[in-house]
């Protein structure tokens, strides 16, 4: 589903992605994790060139993302959802209108788009929060309602950095239940961005490591627990397979 | 009623009626000009959507320099600029001139203000849910910032009136020079007082209303 070779993005003096190529399967659920400052959030925002690589490519459903023209690139976002860590709901509009305006900037039918919408806040479980405003709901509402806005349009992949990371707990089991549902029902493939190990661990099928803005490791969950390709006594890798030994 | 205001009643209402058309003209050149002017200024900044540098100096400068001149001599200064569209330099229509320039930069930086309080992330799920530029201004960053550009406007309107009474320096009459004429010129000290009366119950109501509406359509 996604394709990413070579990748490489500078700051100024600072590299944060280096020579990162990584194939994300059709229906994964692809964890990436690593410290703060390794580059996954904007390995992340490559998916869907919020950032701009310097070089390389980044394959999304078979089209190249750095080669569309502006008005392609904003045709292919639209198939392509993304969740915040802290929400970015629009304060001024109700959680009916947040989720509608990803159908208007789709061009979805008109007629359709209020049936389309209930249907989506359902799925999350916040139909009866429609006429409400984002500042009267949870953290953890707040993200079933950005979910839905990315959910709306069908798309193939949903981007999620750091989803969890503003929410306690409870919630974020409560948010990735959501996750792990979208990825069973409806077969979209999800990538997401975590500094914490118990999010990884719960839901994903794929793991990759990043340090420094290089992939240190990339790993498989199988029902036999995590796979490692390599041999590496890295602290998360230490952590990933620890986990599901125990479980 | 006083009888100094039964007496005066047919110019009074007049230069009312001045006073109201000299900063509608206003807040149209704020809204119809000064709004796009802000965007810009605010859209072209560094980092932001449509970064460009030279657009962005040269409205910079452009609205600096407007409000850098005391209003009087930015008046002044602009008779020949203002004879040339309106053909003449005197009247209610001419001393419409400066001041819809004025608006126009005095509204525009309170709009560039406004729209760099909306949280970036927005714009960015905007971006990432493949907007354009036009949708992102118009469903979410004006809607986001809307009741502080409401609040903003209210805040011009009143300056606008303030600007509209010096104005019968080029015979645009209003409230502020009816009560300069007769109040200061002619020593009636009690009419004077009336008009700053009328004046300040003007400028409480808009005030009023403004911060009503704003609070109303403030959802955060």
């Amino acid at each position: 589903m996604i394709a990413i070779h070579q990748l490489h993005k500078r700051y100024g003096e600072f590299s944060a992605i280096q020579d990162v190529s990584l194939s994300i399967p059709s229906g994964a659920i692809y964890g990436i994790i690593g410290a703060s400052g390794a580059g996954k959030s904007t390995l992340l925002r490559m998916m869907n060139l919020l950032e701009r690589p310097d070089s390389g490519t980044v394959y999304v459903a078979d089209q190249d993302l750095t080669q569309l023209s502006s008005r392609d690139l904003r045709k292919a976002r639209k198939s392509i959802g993304m969740i915040f860590q802290h929400f970015h709901l629009v304060a001024n509009k109700t959680v009916r209108d947040n989720v509608r305006v990803a159908l208007e900037l789709a061009s979805y039918p008109k007629a359709q788009q209020l049936s389309r919408v209930e249907e989506c806040l359902r799925f999350v479980g916040l139909e009866d929060m429609a006429l409400k405003y984002p500042a009267e709901l949870s953290g953890g509402q707040k993200q079933r309602v950005a979910i839905a806005r990315a959910l709306a349009t069908n798309p193939s992949v949903l981007l999620c950095d750091e989803p969890t990371s503003s929410l306690d707990p409870q919630t974020t089991s409560e948010v990735l239940r959501v996750l792990q549902d979208i990825n069973e029902r409806f077969g979209i493939t999800i990538v997401i961005v975590s500094h914490e190990m118990a999010v990884i661990k719960s839901i994903c099928t794929h793991v990759t490591v990043l340090e420094q803005g290089r992939i240190y490791e990339t790993l498989t969950h199988t029902p036999q627990g995590i796979q490692s390709p390599g041999t590496s006594s890295a602290y998360f890798v230490e952590q990933l397979k620890e986990g599901t030994a125990d479980a | 009623m006083p009888d100094v205001l039964v007496q005066y009643q047919g110019e009074i209402i007049q230069s009312i009626g001045e006073t109201f058309y000299m900063v509608g003209v206003s807040i149209l050149f704020a809204v119809l000009i000064g709004l796009p002017v802000g965007t810009f200024l605010f859209l072209c900044r560094k980092g932001q959507l449509l970064e460009n540098q030279l657009v962005f100096s040269t409205l910079n400068l452009l609205v600096n320099v407007t409000r850098s001149f005391p209003f009087l001599l930015l008046v002044v200064f602009l008779i020949p600029f203002t004879r040339l569209i309106i053909g003449t330099a005197i009247g209610t229509t001419a001393a419409t001139v400066p001041l819809a320039i004025i608006a126009i930069a005095h509204y525009s930086r309170l709009v560039e203000q406004s729209l760099l309080d909306v949280p970036r992330g927005v714009l960015e799920a905007a971006v990432s849910m493949g907007a354009s530029v036009r949708e992102i201004i118009t469903k979410f960053l004006y809607v986001e910032a809307r009741s502080s550009l409401v609040m903003g406007l209210t805040t011009s309107i009143i300056s606008f009136i303030s600007y509209s009474t010096i104005m019968g320096v080029v015979g645009g009459g209003g409230i502020g020079d009816f009560a300069i004429r007769y109040g200061y010129q002619q020593f009636k000290t009690d009419l004077m007082t009336y008009m700053i009366i009328i004046m300040v119950i003007l400028v409480q109501s808009i005030q009023f209303v403004g911060m009503s509406l704003a609070r109303w359509l403030d959802k955060r």
